[in-house]
């Protein structure tokens, strides 16, 4: 094993490859700098011209490179003006965004890129001791499980995110009947459509995100007529947040695992681990009051999850040929095209291309952070323009993020629709991460409750697996109950001057 | 008389710029310095969008001037969606290409009024055709598939009406199987995954690597070709037609068979919109017998598709796609029906 470890990072150490890693990860965080352009696409474009290589190295530093890096750079847009420059970093703004209009731009970029750095290395490092159990923790989950596991998703973040548990799960509710629109692929049924081909495919997410979370603090901002941060102060904020990373290392751990275990169960997709690393800080931290106000733990939680995630995506691709994403799937192409045989032949005579993918997942992650850090205080400067110079190109990077997807005129309507809802919601007070994971987790909560009613009829409640995610369920429900209730008694405890 | 003379140069100029502008376009400058829009009905990633981004990269070599293409996802509705903005919007000049798969075909038979295009009616580019479907089934399940009393076995499918599908229900009503339907995946991972769990027991695809490894890792036995003519990567297969034998029903009940199970023979296909000029089209049917004839386009494919990919021309595939696509009322009517009485989508609301 340690001599495949070798020669894996032999292979990736070669000017060639890591040229192409370089080249790679300049393309990946510019990809995830910019809200709107997926992963998927550009690893689609660059398919053809990385089919014609011959060497499985470079494109394995170019590929894995590319994707490895991705939710690092969202960060600037998420935390700077309240864009998630991609699906990764979308937990990222509940707090990033309120620090840096407190002036701790610096501060929580560092600590952004601190967690993405190690969350990397925990995912990677949970490949590399997950090899030899791969094969029957992928098999034992099935569709039953996994809708259990995206109602508990859901329900942790309606009722953790925001102090408002009902609204939380209203908002929830919303969101998921916003995901049945389009075509329903079970029965050939256009649902919600009046009419419009447009909805035929549903609402796409980025337009949801963009309306929900972007627009609203354009407006909020452009009416106060000030800059982003409402602090003039840079200071020493950037060292502070490579040591709040280290000062909140065991989060930075838990939420990693959490990260490379979303992306290792496959068809969770790719947005929903920042989610359930933050509601996980939520729920398991002490003193909660500040979440969502501006904590650095709610920017590290997600940010190590969404790079640990690659980690884990790569382990059902690797071990069965099953890509856990669009983007890996395309991987998965592109490496069989040069000679890669995804399956059992990696962790025995492919063992040393596994560990290039390994190696890969570190220094890419490297090289972005150092990237990332090194434009960190420029571009944390811009926070103290008056917004009044912003708005126009933020504005501008909103409706380029919502139209380079598709070109459609309709997604812009889209995005008008969204960003009046969030504008709204955000004035009378109503959380929004639950409505937009509601619409993440809509479909794969219908299909995956769809399946199991008709493959297992009522038989797929008993199974083992189910019925110890619905406990999990009913807890996250009655969280903020207990906690209250503890919060009372506490206090009355205090007025009455007994000790507790 | 200077004056004159001018006049009439510059009027012989005028006429003589004229008279070339109306030309007919020549091969050599119909495309030079133009950009090509190939539309693509899926979603990146997947077999329809690999074609696209293929062909995009090799036919502008082959054609004189060496036009840029730009290839364009837009997913939808089988199909529905990019076909009907094509044959709403898209000029004849040329200039944009659908890259559009068998899935558009079948969407087309099965009709409804969200249906605004006639793929009868497209000026067709060529095909490539990976290879047909094998059906798979579990080892632990295969003898439940003849088996009247014992569990049926499950088949599982994203929406119920992939050309493969059809073998599982023709072979339910005339071989006599055993079987059960679910359907709702996302995709083909997900559907690898179920098979290797157990959640599905039955399940097709054209992919020559995932079919071995399933086989390898002793999940399943291949089973059933879909197409007419045995692959020459899988010589022991049978093909559904020679599985069926003297069963093979007659008249509707297999013309019926042919228009669900027909489109993937033809498989990914490009073409032009509608009433495309003849000069037009000749450039790209020229081009695309060049293309298919390069050493390194044929490279290209067999690492996107396998060894068992094959290419037809631009006739070839309007006269394939005039007979899949064949279905008279009563065709649809058995569509309908069998699929009704098996519990798989029809695309029409409960009433």
């Amino acid at each position: 094993m340690l001599e495949a470890a070798f020669d894996g990072l032999l292979g990736i150490l070669t000017w060639h490859s890591l040229g192409m890693m370089a080249l790679g990860v300049l393309i990946g965080s510019l990809v995830g700098f910019l809200p709107g352009i997926g992963g998927p696409t550009t690893l689609a474009i660059m398919l053809p011209f990385v089919m014609t290589m011959q060497d499985p190295y470079p494109v394995i530093a170019l590929l894995v490179g590319m994707d490895a890096v991705g939710n690092t750079a969202s960060a600037f847009p998420s935390i700077l003006i309240s864009i998630p420059g991609s699906s990764g970093s979308q937990a990222t703004i509940l707090d990033g965004y309120p620090l840096a209009k407190q002036g701790q731009a610096a501060r929580a970029l560092s600590a952004s890129f601190a967690a993405s750095l190690l969350g990397g290395f925990v995912g990677a490092f949970v490949l590399v001791a997950s090899l030899p159990v791969l094969r029957p923790l992928v098999l034992t989950f099935g569709s039953p499980e996994f809708f259990v596991l995206t109602l508990w998703g859901l329900t942790m973040v309606a009722v953790l995110s925001g102090n408002a548990p009902v609204k939380g799960i209203i908002a929830g509710i919303i969101g998921v009947l916003v995901a049945t629109i389009g075509m329903d692929v079970k029965s050939g049924i256009p649902r919600f459509d009046f009419d419009y081909d447009y909805l035929w495919d549903g609402i796409s997410l980025i337009i949801v995100a963009l309306g929900l979370f972007g627009i609203p603090e354009i407006i909020d901002l452009a009416s106060r007529k000030t800059s982003i941060a409402e602090h003039e102060e840079l200071g020493s904020g950037f060292l502070q947040g490579i040591k709040d990373v280290f000062r909140h290392w065991w989060l930075m751990v838990r939420s990693s695992a959490i990260g490379a275990w979303v992306g290792f169960l496959p068809g969770l997709g790719s947005s929903v681990a920042d989610w359930f690393a933050y509601a996980h800080a939520v729920q398991t931290e002490r003193n909660t009051g500040g979440f969502g106000k501006g904590d650095i733990r709610g920017v590290i939680a997600p940010e190590a999850s969404n790079n640990a995630k690659e980690g884990g995506g790569y382990i059902p691709t690797l071990a069965f040929g099953i890509p856990g994403s669009t983007s890996t799937a395309l991987i998965l192409t592109a490496f069989v095209a040069v000679g890669i045989k995804p399956g059992p032949d990696m962790l025995t005579s492919q063992l040393d291309l596994t560990f290039a993918v390994i190696w890969t997942l570190v220094i890419g992650n490297v090289i972005a952070v150092v990237m990332c850090s090194a434009l960190a205080k420029p571009m944390a400067r811009a926070c103290f323009m008056p917004f009044h110079s912003i708005v126009p190109l933020v504005a501008v990077f909103v409706f380029i993020g919502a139209f380079a997807a598709n070109f459609s005129v309709n997604d812009l309507r889209a995005l008008l629709v969204f960003s009046l809802l969030g504008f709204m919601m955000r004035r009378h007070g109503w959380p929004r991460p639950p409505l937009l994971l509601g619409v993440v987790l809509g479909t794969k909560m219908e299909t995956y409750l769809w399946l199991s009613y008709t493959r297992y009829g009522l038989e797929w409640l008993l199974r083992p697996a189910v019925i110890i995610l619905l406990a999990l369920v009913a807890a996250s429900l009655c969280y903020p109950m207990l906690k209250a209730r503890r919060e009372r008694r506490l206090a009355a405890a205090e007025a009455s001057g007994e000790p507790t | 008389m200077k004056m004159q003379r001018y006049r009439a140069t510059i009027l012989t100029s005028i006429l003589a710029c004229a008279v070339l502008w109306a030309a007919p376009a020549t091969a050599a400058d119909y495309y030079d310095g133009k950009t090509i829009r190939v539309l693509v009905s899926s979603s990146p990633g997947g077999g329809t969008d690999a074609t696209a981004r293929l062909v995009s990269r090799f036919l502008p070599k082959f054609i004189p001037g060496n036009p840029k293409t730009i290839v364009q996802n837009m997913p939808g509705g089988g199909g529905t969606v990019v076909n009907n903005y094509y044959t709403r919007r898209a000029k004849p000049d040329g200039l944009t290409l659908l890259q559009d798969s068998s899935s558009a075909l079948s969407t087309y038979v099965r009709g409804g009024k969200r249906v605004k295009f006639n793929p009868r009616t497209y000026s067709y580019v060529g095909s490539i055709m990976r290879g047909g479907s094998i059906l798979m089934v579990r080892k632990d399940a295969r003898k439940r598939l003849t088996d009247p009393k014992a569990k049926p076995v499950v088949v599982g499918d994203s929406d119920g009406i992939r050309t493969w599908v059809a073998m599982t229900v023709w072979g339910a009503k005339y071989l006599g199987w055993n079987n059960r339907w679910i359907f709702g995946y996302a995709g083909t991972g997900e559907m690898v995954l179920a098979l290797r769990q157990g959640e599905i027991e039955m399940w097709g695809t054209g992919n020559a690597k995932l079919i071995r490894d399933l086989e390898k890792d002793g999940v399943v036995d291949p089973l059933v070709l879909l197409t007419d003519k045995r692959r020459k990567d899988f010589p022991d297969i049978p093909t559904f037609q020679e599985m069926l034998g003297d069963k093979r029903p007659s008249g509707v009940a297999w013309q019926a068979y042919k228009v669900w199970a027909g489109p993937s023979d033809v498989d990914k296909f490009l073409h032009a919109p509608k009433g495309t000029p003849e000069n037009v089209m000749n450039i790209l049917h020229s081009a695309w017998a060049k293309m298919v004839k390069d050493p390194d386009f044929a490279k290209q494919a067999t690492k996107f598709f396998g060894e068992a990919w094959r290419t037809r021309d631009g006739a070839a595939t309007a006269k394939l796609v005039l007979e899949v696509t064949n279905a008279s009322r009563e065709v649809k009517d058995f569509l309908f029906n069998i699929r009704k009485e098996h519990g798989l989508p029809t695309g029409k609301k409960k009433k």
